[in-house]
């Protein structure tokens, strides 16, 4: 793999991780009530498994983007 | 006068022995018959509210999925439309190449109708079909419905599971899901293949497989040669535009299914309330007759007694 040139590989970021993070710098900068209400537009709460050989292991809750994929 | 008196006995026990022995015999008494349609009573109740909440929740599901096709028209056209899955015999799979990711996307709550297991049944025919033609498939689960159904027919297949997710979706869930994706390794694969439910109206809705196929960057099938790109690194900015596609499509089909789980629920709620009408109906003549038919008994008794006194 050669090396990223674009700021956000160089940073170890992906794509959307980037997307989103300037999603949420851009949600940051509305005043109050409408921030509040924009800040509800990024909740995600769910839980991952991962699979081998037919088993299902243990359960992880994922509350941000970060512990996504883990 | 004594034949008299043993058949006025006879006459006063008989219908007392008949209802035990109709007790006996497993026929409903008329205090079981009460309690049956108390209950069916109060299981219409909760159907026609859970109806309703589904009716109120669907409104909000239909706004966020108009807002979210914006995020599907676009795919369509560097990836193809979805797929129709309407008779299952006819779709072959043919044009999937060697390794394909299957992401079948279900509910986590029951009592939704038979949208979990169109999409199962629609997975378990393609996982045949694509092993048929020697070409290898996985599956990422999305929701717990398709987790328990699915984990019955393929196990050996799953590779993840996204359970117990929080409503109502939105774009930073559909890029958690697809780092769940990646975690999977979904870059080692030829294409991603999404199965969803499609949302029409409150009444109809229809299955759908969407294929998403990273795109070439040179060679015969080089996509977007129209177009000249800077810096030229086109294979980098196409890498980031594979994600920022899958993270877009899941989205789109994460709040199809959703609005097409809610009218499911709605539409098998009010059948629910419906077939509990009818029961109570059925139910309430049964508790008629074995009414009347105790006060009989009770007649009978009291007219035999009275007429023992007499003679």
């Amino acid at each position: 793999m050669s090396t990223p040139t674009t700021f956000w590989r160089l940073a170890g970021m992906s794509y959307t991780q980037y997307v989103t993070r300037a999603a949420t710098a851009l949600r940051n900068g509305l005043k109050e009530p409408a921030k509040t209400q924009a800040m509800r537009n990024e909740a995600l709460s769910y839980n991952s498994a991962t699979w081998a050989g037919g088993k299902a292991g243990s359960k992880k809750p994922v509350q941000v983007l970060s512990e996504a994929g883990l | 006068m004594a034949l008299r008196a043993s058949v006025q006995r006879v006459s006063r026990t008989l219908p007392r022995l008949m209802a035990q022995a109709g007790a006996a015999r497993g026929m409903a008494t008329e205090k079981q018959i009460f309690n049956q349609i108390q209950s069916t009573k109060n299981i219409k109740k909760i159907t026609s509210s859970m109806k309703m909440v589904s009716a109120a929740k669907l409104k909000g599901d239909e706004t966020r999925l108009e807002l979210a096709k914006p995020f599907n028209e676009w795919t369509n056209a560097l990836c193809g439309k979805p797929v129709h899955l309407d008779d299952l015999e006819n779709i072959t799979y043919e044009e999937l190449p060697q390794k394909t990711l299957i992401v079948p996307i279900t509910s986590d709550k029951g009592l939704c109708g038979g949208v979990n297991s169109f999409i199962s049944r629609s997975v378990r025919d393609a996982i045949g079909k694509i092993n048929a033609q020697g070409k290898e498939c996985d599956v990422v689960i999305i929701g717990d419905k398709g987790r328990s159904q699915m984990s019955r027919s393929f196990p050996e297949k799953i590779l993840r599971t996204a359970t117990d997710i929080q409503a109502p979706g939105n774009f930073n869930l559909a890029a958690a899901l697809s780092a769940e994706l990646t975690a999977a390794g979904a870059m080692n694969y030829d294409a991603v293949m999404i199965v969803y439910n499609s949302y029409v109206n409150a009444a109809v809705y229809h299955q759908y497989y969407k294929v998403i196929k990273p795109m070439a960057v040179e060679g015969e099938g080089e996509s977007m040669v129209e177009y000249e790109f800077e810096p030229d690194v086109k294979s980098e900015i196409m890498g980031d535009l594979y994600e920022y596609m899958l993270t877009s499509q899941i989205y789109y089909c994460f709040m199809d299914g959703a609005a097409a789980e809610q009218s499911s629920r709605m539409t098998a709620m009010e059948n629910a309330s419906k077939n509990a009408g009818e029961m109570i109906d059925t139910l309430t003549l049964q508790y008629n007759r074995a009414r009347q038919a105790r006060i009989t008994t009770e007649l009978i008794e009291i007219i035999s007694g009275a007429s023992a006194l007499e003679g």
